[in-house]
């Protein structure tokens, strides 16, 4: 069945017609052309399609596009503050989170999404917080560090207003 | 020597950047215009006749452009023995075998298409471990094994099934173990694993209709290997096939070799000229891509009494699941090193690859070695507890040092094996008595603690070599404005190339970082590159490219020579600029070298070849060699675990990795591979196993049942960069992706039989296997465990 949804998608809205069946992430990767969200399992174990939905970490692969007319969706490509980096990716590239950068998209919206409620997390509220989130290339030592930087930043951000 | 000024330096990766932002396009992302959609039909059986195909409702079905089965491509690949069909060719021999495939106008039309074909079969007795399947009187899983072409070092021997025997001979086994005051034998298994990189497979391809020419799109890591292997299956010439690789999102291994592109490129053929995308999703790369082979390993040794090692004898058999593969290499490079980086006088080694019933097992990380490593550095402290000896004093009594002749008929050179050995073991504070290390643990931890947790260490060691002889080249372009771009073949695949062959390429032209990109790998453009494996990257490209860029920074130094009015100066290179050494005054800019000499649009190339020559071929009677590998790594891990002797439950408190690099060409990049090797270790020693069932069926082929190792389940990692410089290496370098995670599981083995006072021989160590284990010693006083084979 084919459905028409009006969507605002990292800050733009913009109007679809699409099956209800199809998932958030294909609808985002084949009919909209955004593939920074990735796919690694298409049955919510891995986290690698992670965006926000409506303020919320989703894993994209698990959500119809029939249920998102009125959604506000923000993916990997709309994390950059303006043309700058957001700090978490900074920290990212900064301490070796990255490797074949597969999980990362995912990994950076999880981060995101934990240092939304919390920036000032512990190193086990970050490994909680990332724990669907599956990386094969790093042992997670360096993401865990980087989502700590990022914290420290933002806070520092934070206190200069 | 020259100071470095970026080879040392642990500089961020330069392809971090678009990662972070999702720019960076995969093959899983790749969108080709006009691109048709491919899904294949995987076997149900694990070894059956096909007695029909019927694919007639399936071509009916509306927007399916084509649907082809195994008669419409009719070839057969492999790298070292030609046994693999496109698509299966009457008969399967693995569930999850592609039987045939649809091309059609999107995803979904092909799935349902392929659900249409009915596919009648007839079944054959299966086998589903690789000591049943050679096993005298057993069936052949490929009768026409005798008529295949195979490399020349291909030995099959006699027994049923054997698709590569390998020997190593030295000395007289039975003579030493006559003369040994003490004699061990023991038996090993290491199950099924798999790569699971978060990319899953994919591969695109076209075939143009007028030129013939074909066109792949891969996140393969041997690009000019799938080519010759792609143009020998089809009988076309090289110059008519072209791989383009994207990113990938993760190989380990597994993205090497043909799998998804045999079937892209059997579709290609029927599409009209337009490209093919096929796309596994999760469960059917569990169960159609590869795997790790599963060993089981037989170990006999023979000891003197103040623990030096008399004779050693080893059998492994390697399951190859239902194709060769590299198989053969496999058995090859993982037996010969198996008896441990020690000085044994008397060796025997047998190494089956037998063919299974089970999923294509082939090159994982490590290839072979953290199979032997968990047999032989486990009786290495079975053999320390029955001398009770010290484990790290039994080892520093046998292990290779400097100018040791290996068993294998090589003098050993570079050797910081002991090094790796005592700076390992000390960073876990080993010898320090056995208990609860209250500084590594908070209060919290020291409250949960109980009678029941108990604690131990261990620690294990290996040597790895490296695929020899290969050759990479390169090529490194300047242009007027100073950048400079490198033509390497290596592949991205997260391991960091691009970071370090960058930094070659800058050190060499002594430019910022920041002015040097990689090409795009394109094989149409790009030199050839033997492949992404084997932990040879760092090593045989790292030279390519360093001489890739001091031939074209001698070029750039003869266009200056004028330009600077120097006769007979000498010449020097930094800063970007080109001067005369006495004079630095008298300077010039490279890129403005390019641009008075070749005009704005002018290059300057220079190029490279590396070749590591082996010595003599291996003796395939013997097994000798005078130089098997270009470089060897070495390593040791070591690991403080406590087990829950209710649950079985083992849980890692620290684990140390002390690995021989060489030189760190980035010690960013090597820590980081070091940890990642670990966690790969750790959930294989933990966790990880294929389930396949007494049918042949994969039983947990997605990542809720396939258990990864998550951000929870880690420790506290230490790693340990040791610098024994090779000489031959760029700076010193050797190499270090593999040798993560060989020593793990047998270190984290070592550990909880320290902690139990059980020796578990089977991966992995999940609660059930050491519950069950505890549970015996006490029924019984046993100290082994071993479950049965299925």
């Amino acid at each position: 069945m084919m459905m028409k949804i009006r969507i605002t998608l990292n800050g733009k809205s913009i109007s679809l017609e699409v099956p209800a069946h199809r998932l958030l992430l294909d609808l985002l990767r084949d009919e909209i052309g955004l593939t920074g969200t990735k796919e690694g399992c298409g049955t919510g174990d891995c986290g690698a399609c992670t965006v926000f939905l409506n303020g919320k970490p989703v894993n994209s692969c698990l959500i119809l596009s029939g249920e998102l007319d009125g959604a506000e969706i923000v993916t990997i490509e709309g994390l950059k503050i303006g043309p700058e980096l957001h700090p978490i990716q900074k920290a990212f590239i900064q301490d070796g989170g990255v490797q074949c950068g597969y999980c990362t998209s995912g990994m950076l919206m999880m981060s995101k999404a934990l240092l939304d409620e919390n920036l000032n997390p512990t190193e086990e509220e970050i490994r909680f917080a990332l724990s669907g989130n599956l990386c094969r290339c790093t042992g997670y030592a360096k993401i865990v560090q980087a989502v700590q930087d990022a914290a420290a930043e933002l806070r520092r951000m934070r206190a200069e207003g | 020597m020259e100071q470095l000024t970026i080879v040392g330096k642990p500089v961020t990766r330069v392809d971090a950047e678009e990662k972070v932002t999702g720019e960076a396009v995969y093959g899983y992302d790749l969108v080709l215009p006009d691109m048709l959609y491919g899904k294949a039909l995987f076997s149900p059986k694990p070894h059956a006749r096909i007695k029909r195909i019927n694919t007639e409702e399936a071509k009916q079905y509306p927007g399916v452009v084509a649907v082809i089965t195994g008669k419409d491509a009719p070839w057969t690949h492999g790298e070292s023995i030609k046994d693999k069909p496109f698509l299966a060719q009457d008969k399967v021999r693995y569930i999850g075998e592609p039987v045939a495939a649809v091309a059609a106008m999107d995803e979904d039309t092909a799935q349902a298409a392929v659900r249409l074909i009915e596919v009648e079969y007839e079944d054959l007795p299966a086998y589903f471990s690789p000591e049943e399947a050679c096993k005298p009187g057993a069936i052949p899983i490929h009768e026409n094994f005798a008529s295949y072409r195979k490399f020349d070092f291909i030995v099959p021997g006699s027994m049923p099934n054997v698709c590569e025997h390998f020997k190593l001979r030295t000395g007289d086994v039975e003579k030493g173990f006559r003369e040994a005051d003490l004699v061990l034998e023991e038996r090993y298994y290491v199950p099924v694993i798999q790569h699971a990189a978060i990319e899953p497979h994919s591969s695109h391809a076209q075939v143009d209709p007028e030129s013939g020419r074909v066109t792949i799109w891969v996140a393969n890591d041997a690009p000019f290997r799938a080519l010759h292997e792609i143009s020998e299956a089809l009988g076309l010439s090289q110059e008519k096939i072209r791989f383009i690789n994207p990113l990938q999102g993760g190989g380990f291994g597994s993205k090497g070799g043909l799998k998804v592109e045999t079937i892209a490129v059997a579709l290609a053929y029927h599409t009209k000229g337009k490209p093919v995308r096929v796309k596994f999703n999760r469960e059917e790369t569990f169960i159609s891509t590869l795997t790790r082979h599963e060993a089981v390993i037989h170990i006999k040794s023979g000891v003197k009494q103040d623990g030096t090692l008399a004779a050693r004898q080893m059998t492994l058999y390697w399951g190859a699941g239902a194709y060769a593969e590299k198989s053969p290499t496999v058995c090859i490079r993982g037996s010969l090193p198996a008896p441990g980086p020690y000085r044994i006088p008397h060796v025997r080694v047998d190494g089956y690859a037998a063919y299974t019933n089970k999923p294509v097992a082939g090159s994982f990380r490590g290839y072979g070695i953290p199979q032997g490593a968990w047999a032989c550095e486990q009786h290495m402290d079975e053999i320390a507890k029955k001398l009770r000896m010290d484990p790290v004093e039994l080892r520093l009594k046998n292990i290779f040092v400097d100018g040791d002749l290996a068993y294998w008929g090589e003098q050993l050179h570079s050797v910081g094996l002991k090094e790796t050995l005592i700076k390992a073991t000390q960073a876990i504070e080993w010898g320090k008595p056995p208990g609860f290390p209250a500084s590594q643990l908070g209060g919290e931890e020291a409250r949960r603690l109980k009678p029941n947790i108990k604690i131990g260490k261990g620690f294990a060691c290996i040597s790895k070599p490296t695929r020899t002889p290969t050759t990479s080249k390169a090529g490194v372009l300047v242009n007027s404005k100073g950048e400079i771009t490198v033509l390497a073949g290596t592949v991205e695949i997260g391991q960091g190339c691009s970071t370090i062959l960058s930094q070659v390429a800058a050190e060499e032209l002594k430019v910022p970082l920041d002015k040097v990109r990689m090409a795009p790998l394109d094989t149409d453009m790009i030199p050839f590159d033997a492949s992404t494996t084997s932990s040879r990257s760092t090593y045989h490209m790292g030279n390519a490219v360093r001489r890739a860029a001091i031939d074209a920074r001698e070029k750039l130094m003869e266009m200056a020579r004028p330009m600077l009015e120097a006769k007979n100066e000498e010449l020097a290179c930094s800063n970007g600029k080109v001067y005369l050494k006495d004079q630095p005054q008298m300077a010039l800019p490279i890129g403005d070298v390019v641009r008075r000499k070749l005009g704005n649009d002018g290059i300057v190339r220079g190029d490279a070849s590396y070749t590591y020559e082996i010595g003599k071929d291996l003796d395939l009677e013997t097994g000798h060699s005078d130089h098997a590998s270009a470089f060897y790594m070495y390593a040791t891990q070591a690991a403080e675990v406590a087990v829950d002797e209710e649950t079985g439950r083992v849980r890692i408190l620290r684990m140390s990795a002390a690995h021989d690099v060489g030189k760190a060409i980035n010690p960013l990049n090597c820590a980081a591979q070091i940890e990642g090797g670990l966690a790969m270790g750790i959930g294989s020693a933990l966790h990880e196993e294929m389930v396949i069932d007494s049918q042949g069926k994969v039983r947990n082929p997605s990542f809720l049942d396939y258990h990864l190792v998550t951000s929870l389940d880690l420790p506290e990692m230490i790693p340990i960069i040791v610098e024994c410089p090779e000489p031959e290496g760029p700076y010193g370098a050797k190499g270090l992706g593999e040798p993560g995670l060989a020593p793990t599981p047998a270190a984290i083995g070592n550990a909880v039989a320290d902690a139990i006072g059980v020796r578990i021989c089977d991966l992995p160590l999940n609660p059930e296997r050491v519950y069950w284990a505890i549970q015996q010693k006490r029924a019984k006083g046993s100290s082994r465990w071993l479950t049965e084979v299925a």
